[in-house]
């Protein structure tokens, strides 16, 4: 019989506290004079894990008990069925520790990344949970030991608050307790080998907008921008509550399928090739100039569009770009994460922690549907993601609006296990997260709980013991429900290998902006160091910015041999501004006839 | 098949019945007059104790009785009776542990009483029978049978604490004392060493009359009387004595936290008697409770008989309600 102790007790003789100050004669100080101790028993409560052999069911009998060894934890957690199988599927997660003995605990990876379930709740309150550290210990965990049957896995993560996610290539302190635990998980301590990072730009264009800016560190920073066509795919998000209705959704699908990067007549006599948010508002302008010159103002549809639908959708559109400037390129092409180039336990980090929360949204959305997308097709280069979210009260509340958001995180929770794309959500308060998102989660995670939050229905299933333990639980130490287990089992896991974010900021000091020059010259001699800067600065001198933006965006998309030399063909040649001519109209011939043949 | 049940199976009645007296025994006078002579000085006077007191290693020696009718042969009852005694010493963490121990499960009956075929079952099937001879004048009588009965368990209980106690006494510490909770006298081995003490909570035998009988039942908290020779009453083997008062008594009653202790019969207990009286005050905490005796019982004695008690056969004496009429079913 395999039991883990849910709730103590201590008893003894004593009928009242009264008679012990009675013993005393009133005074404190006595209190522990007497010469004989009270009889006192302490009395542990267990809850059964496992029993041999399982049938009958039968009441636990009276017996000597004993402390766990490794092999009575994996046996008592059923870890036996995937940690000693002839394709062992077992991830480290923690060390359970009891009465001086520490035993590891594995999840079962294809629980925790699928098929048979997947995904991934924690939940903890701020600062004391240890959410992300959890994340990052799991995730090297994952990388070390995910059955290579199962083929290649990444991980995404979205780092949407401060510097937390920015240094994960980065060694980071730890204790010799901390190195005794890795060893004793077989996880190595150092920190990811692989790590892309993708970050917008700012609002200049060209200083990207994030924390790790450091010169030593930003080599591996990516720009991450988008332009018209990727935000298109993803308008539902850009638009609130108020907006969807039946007549946007028909103008943006009319806009996406028959204008967007194609030849496409107004109607009013002019031709587009919208490609860019800059060849759209000049679309738009048409239109309107179009209704108010050809109508007088009294036709207020254009291809069954009513002006205000278009108006609407305008105004949505442009307002991305204006206000995820340097993430939504107003005249530009894109660069984006390495669609179909995934590498095998990589981490690509996407830093969103300075963007518009409507940016966040679209970046976020985006982002996971082309996981989503590529993982259907097999072509995203690795067989499994696992996406890591945090802030899920903001992402996927319990309550609140449908967003697009929220239905996708649903759409993950109940069907990416299928496809091998994992969600790994956090957040401060799993009651008020939808219930689908969190029920979903096959492993769910628990650090130190607020005792508010304990109170609230969903936590009813454990014990007062429990509760009291989850709301003083140390840093480095949490509570694991997993389907294999029967119970919550308390493990602790190692510091992660990884520089903190708040030690990264402090110790890589992020670069103050550069002026535009010198953030070119930077982004190109990133991409080849034999570029001289003054080359760069000569070629780019009195020339539009937004002309330089456009070819700088057009070398990091092609990454060719001669940047220099692809650089300057891209930005074309300098122009000199002629005044134009002024074109004087030559009369017809012969004035036209009333005769319409 | 236990031996009451070979009993009902042989045609015996099977009962429950637990007299009154059958959960614990009494320290009622035997009949015998007591006498006590001063020794300390010519008037019985009250001394503070000691304080503070030392406390000193001890150990700490009780017993227990329990029995009941099992069934009826005819109207002659046969007992089941368990008596069991223990030492416990207490050790450097304030924590009593058992030293030695000895109990006893036996069988009474009036054996001449009985129908040959279930005396014979009885005798053949419970290995420890003792019987009552009864007076043939008076014949059989079932109160009077279980009078017998009692006398029968307690004389097997004092009997094994006896031995326990003098056993005890042979591996007690140099420094170490023994406390049995009843009378030194009743053993001369007791009665003679330097380290035990008896400690009476019930006070059937009065040894004062007179203004010394007030001065002894009125002796203030932490006060304990004069020092004083007992005789006759239980005391078969000479010891010295002493009340002590653990609590106040007013509003209670005349014997409310009051006890008498036995020692030696020797000059150096009347030059110990205070310093023994503060030492069994600090052993006042913690209290005995729930006892209802908790004024006088000392913790380390209720202690040996929660442990007596817990060892005893669960299904010696009858849960409360048991002797509701069995429904049909």
């Amino acid at each position: 019989m395999y039991g883990v102790v849910t709730d103590g007790f201590a008893y003894s003789d004593l009928p009242t506290p009264l008679h012990d100050v009675v013993g005393a004669e009133g005074d404190p100080t006595r209190a522990a004079e007497a010469p004989t101790a009270r009889q006192e028993i302490r009395y542990w409560t267990a809850a059964v894990l496992r029993q041999t052999p399982e049938e009958p069911l039968q009441p636990v009998p009276i017996g000597q008990v004993f402390v766990a060894s490794d092999a009575d934890v994996a046996q008592a957690l059923r870890m036996d069925g995937y940690l000693y199988s002839a394709t062992p599927s077992a991830i480290p997660i923690g060390l359970y520790t009891a009465a001086g003995l520490e035993s590891p605990v594995y999840l079962d990876a294809d629980f925790l990344i699928g098929p048979e379930a997947a995904h991934l709740n924690i939940s903890g309150v701020s600062g004391l949970a240890t959410k992300t550290s959890a994340v990052e210990f799991l995730l090297a965990s994952i990388f070390e030991h995910f059955p290579a049957h199962k083929g290649k896995v990444a991980a995404v993560c979205f780092n949407v608050k401060g510097p937390d996610l920015c240094f994960l290539d980065q060694p980071g302190a730890l204790s010799d307790e901390d190195r005794r635990r890795y060893e004793r998980l077989a996880v190595p301590s150092r920190p990811f080998e692989r790590v892309r990072m993708y970050a917008p730009l700012k609002a200049d264009g060209v200083n990207l907008n994030t924390l790790r800016t450091h010169a030593d560190l930003v080599h591996i920073v990516e720009p991450l921008t988008w332009g018209l066509a990727e935000v298109v795919d993803y308008a539902e998000v850009l638009l609130n509550r108020d907006d969807i209705d039946a007549k946007a959704d028909a103008f943006i699908d009319f806009l996406r399928d028959r204008v967007l990067a194609r030849t496409f007549d107004d109607g009013f006599g002019g031709t587009h090739r919208v490609q860019t948010f800059a060849d759209l508002d000049r679309l738009f302008r048409a239109i309107f100039d179009g209704l108010e010159l050809t109508s007088g103002g009294r036709s207020d549809t254009w291809r069954t569009h009513h002006i205000a639908t278009i108006r609407k959708v305008r105004n949505r559109l442009s307002n991305i770009s204006t206000r995820c400037k340097g993430l939504v390129t107003d005249d530009g092409p894109s660069s984006d994460l390495p669609w179909g180039a995934f590498e095998d336990r990589a981490v690509y980090v996407v830093d969103v922690a300075n963007v518009d929360p409507l940016g966040q949204d679209l970046v976020f959305a985006r982002a996971v549907s082309k996981l989503r997308e590529h993982l259907e097709r097999r072509d995203l280069g690795v067989d499994a993601v696992v996406v890591f979210v945090d802030e899920l009260n903001k992402y996927a509340p319990g309550d609140g609006p449908d967003t697009y958001v929220k239905k996708m995180l649903l759409d993950i929770s109940e069907r990416g296990r299928y496809l091998g794309l994992v969600l790994f959500g956090a957040e401060q308060f799993r009651s008020q997260v939808h219930r689908r998102v969190v029920g979903n989660a096959a492993t769910q995670l628990f650090g130190r709980m607020d005792m508010d939050e304990l109170a609230t229905p969903g936590y009813q299933v454990l014990s007062p013991a429990t509760k009291i333990k989850l709301a003083t639980l140390p840093i480095g130490e949490l509570m694991v429900r997993h389907p294999h287990f029967t119970q919550p089992i308390f493990v602790r896991f190692p510091k992660p290998p990884v520089l903190r974010g708040r030690d990264g900021v402090e110790r890589f000091p992020p670069a103050a902006d550069l002026p535009f020059d010198d953030a070119v010259v930077r982004q190109l001699v990133r991409l080849d160091r034999r570029i001289r800067p003054n080359q760069v600065k000569d070629l780019i001198a009195e020339r539009d910015e937004d002309d330089v933006r456009r070819a700088l965006a057009a070398v990091r998309r092609t990454r060719p041999d001669d940047v220099l030399a692809y650089f300057r063909k891209v930005l074309g040649g300098r122009v000199s501004t002629d005044i134009p001519r002024e074109r004087t109209a030559v009369p017809p011939l012969n004035p036209i006839a009333d005769e319409p043949y | 098949m236990t031996w009451w049940d070979a009993l009902a199976a042989a045609g015996a009645v099977p009962a429950a019945f637990a007299p009154p007296a059958s959960r614990g025994w009494t320290d009622l006078d035997d009949g015998a007059l007591p006498g006590a002579e001063l020794i300390e000085e010519p008037d019985l006077a009250a001394h503070p104790v000691t304080s503070p007191a030392l406390v000193r290693a001890a150990c700490f020696l009780d017993g227990i009785q329990q029995w009941k009718v099992v069934s009826y042969d005819g109207v002659a009852p046969v007992i089941r009776a368990y008596v069991a005694t223990a030492a416990r010493r207490r050790g450097p963490n304030r924590r009593p542990r058992t030293l030695l121990e000895s109990s006893r499960e036996f069988a009474i009956a009036p054996l001449a009483s009985m129908k040959p075929a279930v005396r014979r079952v009885l005798e053949t099937t419970c290995p420890d029978v003792v019987d009552l001879p009864l007076d043939r004048d008076g014949g059989l009588q079932p109160g009077k049978v279980l009078e017998l009965a009692r006398r029968v368990v307690d004389g097997a209980r004092q009997n094994l604490e006896r031995e326990i106690a003098e056993r005890s006494l042979a591996v007690l510490g140099p420094e170490e004392w023994l406390l049995v909770d009843g009378l030194l006298s009743v053993s001369g081995k007791l009665a003679a060493h330097p380290r035990a003490l008896g400690v009476i909570k019930s006070h059937g035998a009065q040894f004062f009359d007179g203004a010394n009988l007030e001065r002894a039942l009125t002796v203030p908290a932490g006060h304990r009387t004069s020092v004083f020779r007992a005789r006759g009453g239980h005391a078969r083997n000479e010891v010295y004595s002493w009340y002590l008062r653990l609590w106040p008594w007013e509003g209670q009653d005349l014997l409310y936290g009051l006890l008498r202790i036995e020692a030696r019969a020797d000059a150096a207990t009347v030059a110990a008697a205070s310093a023994i009286s503060g030492w069994l005050c600090a052993e006042r905490a913690p209290l005995a409770t729930p006892d209802a005796r908790w004024d006088r019982l000392l913790y380390p004695l209720q202690d040996v008989e929660t442990y007596l008690k817990a060892r005893a056969p669960r299904d010696l004496l009858s849960a409360p309600g048991s002797r509701l009429p069995r429904t049909g079913s």
